[in-house]
């Protein structure tokens, strides 16, 4: 009788679990189906995340019967999710805004047609960075909402530099040689580091290509590797880095956005993102200056690139395109003063022209030093040459770093280009 | 000569435990420290725990989130432990010739890998409609064939003649299932216990796709989202680690003893 | 006859009673297991972009003869699959048979502490050793100071010491679990036999050798398959240990077969219908390996 019993209560527990996942499960249904509710997906609880967060407060404002639900996920799992709806062919799960990486976006619109929102003539796309409108465009329709800008300066501790003997104006529209000279005196004098770099992450290779105006695809989208001298050059150069043991090698983001704030290394050459974890170690406030990035030594190359940087999308499946349409025409597309808020709260540089007058981009800041950085990524950012990603940036850029090593090695960095391209031949179709 | 060779297995197992517990070490620290202090390699317990606990509780609801993964691991080991045992059981006392090519089908399924699955596995509970729900989480794992095998092989030495007595008694087939065999197995549920509710509770991938709104979401997830910052706050994140082991750590320690012992059956 | 007849009709009656028990399971596996590996085996027939995609015949397979990608894929995953597999089994079976030594002191303390690393989640402890296995990290110091290297490894970028570094991050987590089967395996060993190869004169490692490892045979059959699935699937540990921000790290020299089909489906322009064709591949490899480790493990009734 008593096991008896214990089997009834054993039951009925499993029943009353099972039944209370499937209640909660329906409730979240009829919520979906509410007209005036948004979601959004984006990575990066500090920086995306928070921005959206902003955004939507200031619209709710405005718009009280709209609800947003604003989703974390980690970057690689974002892309998972999205891939794995989108190829499942039923849209319930796809939110109706997306943040994609700029890097992917003609992979998304050309993998999934018809699955986001054009958004042509629907804002004025002529406000925005010109280089990141084209990126989003396919077949003369423009389909994203430009975002944060990824335009690249080099970052640098004031101390240590002028430690080595060096003042702003030496670092001015340099070329990459010309860096690896200063790093070694720096070196020399301060025993640190120029820069930290991960041997194989292609961030920095990306930086100094776009500066010279090239991409591993030419503009018609044909596979430009082995005899791209943009490529070769920066190649050269990552080895280099290493050789002449300015680099302090790093694995992985962590550790390299790490060595920013341990006063490890005396530079940096990234995106204007980084600013908000640069500026993360309060200690070392009035330290840190900008200059343009340092180009590759080829025709053509300027001292402004990119790196990074994303866009919102509004996807066709959304029963509340309209209002998501309407939401970032609102704030991202016309919200000058948010774009301020954003700039000094979180660092954030937008792509969005008319915000870059305004007042926050044209104050000084003290943790550079009373430096106008932000009017001077903006001025960097009208210079980076625009160039068209294609579909295979991440092929390109694994199988040269698969070859990487043998260069570092000193092997010939023409037969281990070939070879990369040799592979990515072999995955494009 | 043999007191050498006795203190020898002392210093080799000592090793081997510390390098074993160490991480464990490493993640408490690490919680009491800042990101910098982490990625410098600093083995002594900062000042940073509140500080770090506190964040976390602004980042994450927290309780909710603990209560998702509770909540979804229980409702699977349960139902994992009943199904797998009564197949488990059914494959084994009433063994044929069919059932037996059956199961050598089933093992056979469990070197797909849950890559190869998880598209059409998607598009199945999207047209069920159990998207975003810890039911749709819950139930492709409660039929694991290693559980099915690890209870196959345990009741291999579950007595017989005990079925032939219950038959004798009168008892209905699956009374005497579940009124002799589980009471005798008790070792054997509380180590495919341990492992069950561990597998769920950590579990990824699959509830990373199917699940799509910050309300459902699991410790495991948060962790990972957490990391994946452009300025990682180490030291929160191991808070989130700690807070995410303990359960675990927990439940293996107060069914230890059954669990060797139910680990002792599978491989009779 | 009749009598005979009634038996027959029981049998029949608990055969099919049988089925009922298996049934639940079976609808289950049948459903989440069979039916997607139906769905993906239709879908390795096509390529494409996306949702973009066509019948593609047998090209699938004519592709992977030209992928260098999956070539080294193919290549990383054995060198885990033959260093990885026997080290961590021999370690679990050492460690195993030390601990059953009936006058060991601390044992349960051992035994615990050697299993705890089964607990933790593959995220959580991809992310504790990409911390300690850091350029400064935490394993740089302590091996400087202790003078065993002199400058510090890159163990997580390094093409050799990445390898390396997952090795250890998989044994780390792994060989506790195989060693709890070992010790339940020596728990039913006679200690009598034991007793009787020492009067014998049977040095320790002789014992280990003639008595240990044919006796645990079956178990060390059944722990190589687990541990061949498990790292011909391996995935999780290798994404986590390089991956992470924005970082955009690619280390072909720890890419496995797992971690393509993933970066086919989601990094990469995805291709499902080749990913799913590279997944059969590795059902193709387990299988074979499974079927050659029962023919080394002597035959299948010993098992049962």
């Amino acid at each position: 009788m008593k096991k008896l019993c214990s089997m009834l209560v054993m039951i009925v527990l499993i029943t009353a679990l099972v039944g209370c996942g499937e209640s909660a499960d329906k409730k979240v249904d009829s919520s979906a189906a509410d007209e005036g509710k948004i979601t959004i997906w984006a990575w990066d609880p500090n920086f995306n995340i928070a921005i959206m967060e902003q955004a939507k407060e200031i619209y709710l404002k405005d718009n009280p019967k709209v609800e947003i639900e604003i989703v974390d996920y980690a970057k690689g799992d974002l892309e998972q999710k999205l891939h794995t709806n989108l190829a499942s062919g039923t849209t319930e799960g796809l939110p109706d805004i997306v943040l994609i990486e700029d890097y992917n976006a003609q992979k998304y619109l050309q993998s999934y047609p018809g699955s986001f929102e054009d958004l042509t003539g629907k804002l004025k796309h002529s406000d925005f960075a010109p280089y990141k409108v084209g990126l989003m465009t396919l077949d003369e329709k423009v389909y994203g909402v430009p975002f944060d800008s990824g335009a690249t300066g080099f970052y640098y501790r004031t101390d240590y530099l002028e430690q080595a003997g060096y003042s702003a104006a030496d670092l001015e529209n340099i070329t990459w040689d010309q860096y690896i000279e200063i790093g070694k005196n720096v070196l020399d004098k301060t025993g640190k580091h120029m820069l930290a770099l991960d041997a194989n992450d292609g961030g920095l290779m990306r930086v100094m290509m776009n500066s010279a105006g090239s991409w591993y695809f030419d503009e018609s989208g044909k596979l430009n590797v082995a005899n791209n001298k943009a490529i070769q050059e920066s190649a050269r150069i990552y080895k280099e880095l290493f050789d002449s043991g300015i680099a302090k090698p790093t694995s992985g983001w962590g550790e390299w956005v790490g060595a920013l704030n341990t006063g490890d290394v005396a530079s940096v050459t990234t995106g204007v993102w980084i600013t908000g974890s640069v500026k993360a170690e309060a200690s070392q406030s009035g330290l840190w200056a900008v200059a343009p990035t340092p180009r590759l030594d080829l025709p053509g190359a300027v001292n402004a690139s990119n790196l990074g940087g994303s866009s919102w999308y509004v996807l066709s499946s959304s029963k509340s395109t309209k209002t998501a349409v309407d939401f970032l025409n609102t704030i991202y597309g016309s919200n000058v003063d948010f774009y301020q808020d954003i700039l000094v709260n979180r660092g954030a540089v937008g792509s969005y022209i008319p915000s870059q007058s305004g007042s926050a981009y044209t104050k000084e800041d003290e943790y550079f030093g009373g430096q106008k950085v932000y009017s001077d990524f903006s001025e960097w950012m009208q210079k980076i040459p625009s160039i068209s990603y294609g579909l295979y940036t991440y092929e390109a850029d694994a199988a040269i770093f698969g070859v990487m090593p043998e260069i570092y090695n000193g092997g010939s960095i023409e037969e281990a280009l070939k070879k990369a391209e040799e592979q990515v031949k072999s995955q494009m179709q | 000569m043999k007191r050498i060779k006795g203190s020898f297995k002392y210093i080799f197992l000592s090793i081997a435990s510390l390098i074993s517990v160490f991480p464990f070490i490493w993640m408490v620290i690490g919680a009491t420290n800042t990101a910098t202090d982490i990625i410098k390699g600093k083995m002594t317990p900062g000042l940073e725990a509140v500080n770090n606990v506190k964040m976390l509780l602004e980042m994450v609801d927290l309780p909710l989130v603990l209560w998702n993964s509770a909540k979804i691991a229980i409702i699977s080991t349960v139902l994992l432990l009943l199904i797998a045992s009564l197949a488990g059981y059914g494959f084994e006392i009433y063994r044929s010739k069919i059932k037996d090519k059956v199961y050598g089908g089933l093992l056979l399924t469990m070197m797909i890998p849950f890559a190869a699955l998880m598209i059409p596995l998607f598009r199945m509970f999207t047209k069920m409609g159990l998207l975003d729900s810890h039911t749709a989480v819950i139930l492709p794992t409660i039929a694991t064939v290693f559980m099915i095998f690890f209870f196959r092989q345990n009741t291999k030495s579950f007595n017989r003649e005990l079925i032939q007595a219950a038959r004798v008694d009168g008892l209905k087939e699956y009374q005497t299932f579940f009124y002799i065999y589980v009471p005798t197995m008790k070792s054997t549920y509380a180590a495919a216990g341990i492992i069950a509710f561990m597998t769920s509770w950590n579990n990824f991938l699959w509830p990373l796709i199917i699940l799509q709104t910050d309300g459902k979401k699991t410790i495991t997830l948060v962790i990972s989202s957490l990391s994946s910052a452009y300025f990682p706050e180490y030291g929160v994140i191991m808070v989130a680690i700690v807070i995410a082991t303990l359960p675990t750590i927990l439940i293996f320690f107060l069914l230890q003893k059954r669990f060797v012992e139910g680990m002792l059956g599978s491989v009779k | 006859m009749h009598r005979r007849h009634q038996h027959k009709r029981r049998k029949n009656f608990y055969q099919m009673y049988g089925w009922l028990f298996i049934l639940i399971a079976l609808v289950l596996v049948g459903l989440f297991n069979i039916y997607p590996v139906i769905n993906s085996l239709i879908l390795s027939t096509m390529s494409g972009k996306g949702v973009v995609y066509s019948f593609n015949g047998l090209g699938n397979i004519k592709r992977l003869f030209s992928d260098t990608v999956f070539q080294t894929a193919l290549k990383n995953t054995f060198i885990f699959f033959i260093f990885q597999v026997p080290i961590m089994l021999s370690l679990a079976l050492l460690i195993a048979s030390l601990l059953n030594d009936k006058k060991l002191k601390f044992k349960g303390f051992f035994r615990t502490a050697i299993f705890l690393p089964c607990v933790t989640s593959l995220v959580a402890y991809s992310i504790l050793f990409k911390s300690m296995f850091g350029y400064d990290g935490i394993i740089n110091v302590v091996l400087m100071n202790l003078h065993v290297i002199r400058e510090p490894i890159a163990w997580l970028s390094d093409p050799l010491w990445a390898k390396v570094t997952v090795i250890i991050a998989i044994t780390w987590r792994w060989t506790g679990y195989n060693m709890i089967f070992y010790l339940a395996g020596l728990q039913n060993i006679d200690p009598a036999i034991y007793e009787a190869a020492e009067i014998d004169g049977a040095g320790s490692f002789k014992r280990f050798k003639s008595i240990t490892v044919p006796m645990l045979k079956p178990i060390i059959l059944f722990t190589s398959i687990m541990s061949t699935i498990g790292t011909l699937q391996l995935f999780d540990e290798v994404v986590n240990l390089t991956s992470g921000g924005a970082s955009t790290s690619s280390l072909n020299a720890t890419l496995t077969l797992s971690q393509y089909i993933y970066d086919l489906s989601f990094k990469y322009v995805p291709n499902f219908g080749y990913a799913a064709t590279v997944s059969y591949i590795i059902v193709l490899i387990i299988a074979v390996l499974a079927f050659i480790q029962f023919r080394l493990g002597g035959d299948r009734d010993e098992k049962n």
